[in-house]
């Protein structure tokens, strides 16, 4: 099993069933600053009268629309900084594909 | 009984399509777990589960039966369940009362209707389950084939624990994904002895694959989970173990292991999956309590925790009349329960003393002195207890959410054959039918026949078997007949006054009846709608009889009537001439009247059809579904067979084992279960009402 290259710690949660579950995995460099991210997707959800397929927290926990929505089967969103570089279902797939694109 | 403790009970169920291998497994667990000292075989009639006769000389399971082993210091309530569809009312109550389940999928085959079936039946009661791929010794197995069909076929996130060493004659053991070891099974002691190996060089890349995606599987339940994986590239055992049973219990996946029950590899492993993943009486939320008349069905409402000092809950889910009397196994959620003790059958409102207690080893029993909160007990001396009944102690005396039954959807007619065997026919079906609830009677009004509807042709020709067996009561039995039913289709409303003078006090009782259609499987709803008093209280349940009375016989052609729902809106009386029974009798003749104006028709029991068939003979055999008025679903190949699914009335179903054999040279099969009910087209309607007038 390859490990991890960054530190991943957890970031915003959400609770769930009476239990605190993590929305986002934060990864540190080895300076301990944060340099990549993968997050849940969440939805659909509606807000008023507007409907949103699918939507993601960002690093200040603003509520940000998906456009276009991710593939079926996506939950979970891999960021490198500010950039999408992968979708995954799982959220140790996405930190797979976090380091990936920070190896390429 | 209970000197386990409740985190070391599981109550879990083994069941599969027919002929999947669930009793060969049971057996073999039997075995492992030193509760029998031989192994008993399906085709040799000596398993310990199904030990009735019908079952042993036919080799199939009809009714579900409980044994109990203990395996690495827990104790395992174990069910064995039947796979043929007509039987399907024993795994919907084993299902209802167990707190996790064992599927059983072949190897060959995949996931096969009956499977499906259950698993939804296990959805609808949020039963937490493994997944056992049987089976791989045969010829034609194919690991991989089956596991595809649980996401196909089942749409479940399905999570392989193993990977198999081997296929068909060559199938030798298993990969552990989570030890990363094999198990390899030795051939000696029926395959008591197993020992561990390393993974075998061809297969260990794949085997990092499968798990490195348990892993992310798995862990995405437990966020400390994670943390551990991020800290160390990987989780201890027990970490991974504790996200497993995680995911199992709340659904999330579901586990896969596999082997060949029948060539004793793969069992022990299995066992530990139970132990492991399965949850015991006390991880599992508890059981709901029954919603309120009118009351959201879907609505969160107070579950019953397993807490052997909290007041008693337990729910009868099985009834069976023996030599000894009657036997009702009852599955208790909480308290203790002494022999001696009285409780309260919620259900039907009245106190019931409870005789003597057994722990039942399939047909063998064990007297127990106590039962408490997790154990599943049968129980002597309840007079009026039924399946689905809640017994409770008097200080909360909680109704249990209530069992669903199958419809039945074939009648036959039976007659005692002389005049001693009426009275011990009628005693013989009544218990029967107390046992099945999947088993209804009725008297046709016209012919005065008493008519037993059941699930398929075995499981009424079982039935009369029993009665002949059992009861020793030699019946006339007609043929089957399709258990057609009638419905209306627009509303009505009809007033009918019941008036007679015949010397002495009269009968008077006028009533204003409307009639609706309901949706299918609504069953007959009744309404009261008087105000002012223009029909009295007490006249009130008089007229909801007589309709639901009237009801079994239709207007068309004296089929069961289903389906609407009709509400008292008005009516008359008359200070001395009224009475219950003349309310009555006007209810029923204003239900003749008023369902012939509300344009009734008759419905038919349409199956879910699947035939399993070689590619030459597919336009022959979907050909013959269409001149049976069938509807092709799809069609599916797999190698050289192809599977048509489709839905067939069951009418034009009689008899179709022969024709398909003879279209097909033997080679093809088939299976079917009860899809919903259809209006019947008019040829076909009048062709019914004309026959029974």
């Amino acid at each position: 099993m390859q490990e991890p290259r960054l530190h991943w710690m957890r970031g915003q949660a959400i609770e769930e069933a009476g239990a605190a579950r993590a929305l986002e995995w934060i990864g540190l460099d080895d300076a301990g600053e944060p340099i990549a991210r993968v997050v849940r997707i969440l939805g659909p959800v509606s807000a008023g009268w507007r409907h949103y397929r699918a939507v993601a927290l960002d690093t200040e926990a603003r509520v940000v629309q998906l456009r276009p929505p991710p593939p079926e089967g996506a939950f979970w969103l891999a960021c490198v900084g500010g950039r999408v570089v992968g979708r995954a279902a799982l959220p140790l797939q996405a930190v797979r594909r976090v380091e990936a694109a920070l190896g390429d | 009984m209970s000197e386990t403790p409740l985190a070391r009970i599981r109550n879990i169920g083994i069941t599969a399509h027919i002929d999947a291998g669930k009793t060969t497994t049971t057996e073999r667990i039997l075995y492992y777990t030193g509760v029998s000292y031989k192994i008993g075989e399906v085709h040799e009639g000596n398993t310990t589960t199904d030990y009735m006769e019908q079952e042993r000389e036919r080799g199939i399971t009809i009714t579900s039966a409980a044994v109990t082993c203990e395996w690495k210091g827990n104790r395992i309530n174990i069910i064995d369940t039947p796979g043929h569809i007509d039987f399907n009312i024993e795994v919907n109550r084993s299902l209802r009362v167990l707190d996790g389940a064992v599927f059983i999928i072949e190897g060959v085959a995949g996931v096969q209707p009956q499977s499906e079936t259950n698993w939804r039946l296990a959805d609808r009661y949020n039963v937490p389950r493994v997944i056992f791929i049987n089976k791989l010794d045969r010829t034609g197995a194919d690991f991989f084939r089956a596991f595809a069909t649980l996401k196909d076929k089942l749409d479940i996130v399905a999570l392989p624990l193993q990977l198999p060493i081997g296929i068909e004659d060559k199938f030798e053991g298993v990969v552990d994904l989570i030890e990363m070891k094999a198990i390899i099974w030795e051939g000696g002691e029926l395959g008591a002895k197993y020992h561990d190996a390393p993974i075998p060089a061809d297969l260990l890349e794949q085997a990092k694959e499968y798990r490195q995606n348990l892993l992310d599987t798995a862990l995405s339940v437990d966020d400390a989970a994670m943390e551990e994986y991020f800290e160390h590239g990987d989780v201890g055992i027990e970490t991974l173990k504790r996200c497993i049973k995680a995911g199992t219990i709340t659904g999330v996946f579901r586990p896969v292991l596999c082997g060949t029950a029948f060539k004793n590899k793969g069992v022990q492993p299995l066992l530990d999956a139970v132990v492991d993943y399965l949850p015991s009486p006390v991880d599992v939320p508890g059981i709901k309590i029954a919603a309120e008349e009118g009351e959201d069905e879907t609505a969160e409402r107070r579950r019953i925790k397993a807490d052997p000092a909290a007041p008693f809950a337990g729910l009868a889910f099985k009834i069976i009349n023996d030599k000894y009397g009657t036997l009702t196994f009852v599955r208790v959620y909480s308290g203790t329960l002494r022999s001696g003790d009285s409780v309260l059958n919620t259900t039907k409102s009245h106190r019931e003393r409870i005789g003597r207690m057994f722990q039942m080893h399939a047909d063998k029993r064990a007297e127990i002195k106590e039962v408490s909160a997790g154990d599943i007990a049968a129980f002597v001396g309840l007079k009026d207890t039924g399946t689905g009944d809640t017994l409770a102690a008097n200080e909360d005396p909680v109704v249990l959410e209530r069992m669903a039954f199958p419809v039945p959807v074939i009648d036959i007619s039976v007659e005692p054959r002389n005049k001693e065997s009426i009275e011990k026919m009628s005693l013989g079906l009544q218990k029967l039918a107390s046992e099945d609830p999947s088993l209804r009677l009725r008297t046709d009004q016209e012919t005065g026949q008493t008519i037993l509807s059941g699930m398929g042709e075995l499981h009424l020709e079982i039935i009369i078997d029993r009665l002949k067996r059992e009861y020793n009561v030699e019946a006339n039995i007609g043929a089957p007949q399709v258990a057609y039913r009638e419905t209306i289709s627009r509303p009505h409303t009809e007033i009918y006054t019941h008036k007679k003078q015949s010397g002495g006090s009269g009968q008077y009782a006028e009533v204003k009846i409307v009639f609706e259609p309901l949706d299918r499987n609504s069953g007959v709803v009744f309404e009261n709608k008087v105000v002012g008093g223009s029909v009295p209280k007490e006249y009130i349940p008089a007229v909801e009889k007589g309709i639901r009375v009237q009801a079994e016989s239709g207007v068309l052609a004296g089929f069961p009537t289903v389906d609407f729902k009709y509400t008292l809106v008005d009516g008359k009386y008359h200070d001395v001439d009224s009475s219950a029974l003349a309310f009555e009798i006007a209810a029923k003749a204003c239900f003749r009247d008023g369902m012939k104006k509300a344009a009734p028709i008759i419905l038919e029991p349409v199956m879910d059809v699947e035939i399993t068939t070689p590619q030459d003979h597919v336009g022959d055999v979907v050909g013959d579904i269409n001149r049976r008025r069938g509807m092709i679903q799809n069609q599916e190949s797999s190698g050289s067979t192809v599977i048509v699914r489709a839905h067939v009335p069951l009418k034009e179903m009689f008899g179709y084992i022969s024709d398909l054999r003879s279209m097909t040279k033997g080679r093809a099969s088939f299976t079917m279960q009860f899809h919903h009910y259809d209006p019947v087209p008019r040829n076909i309607a009048e062709e019914i009402m004309a026959k029974s007038a």
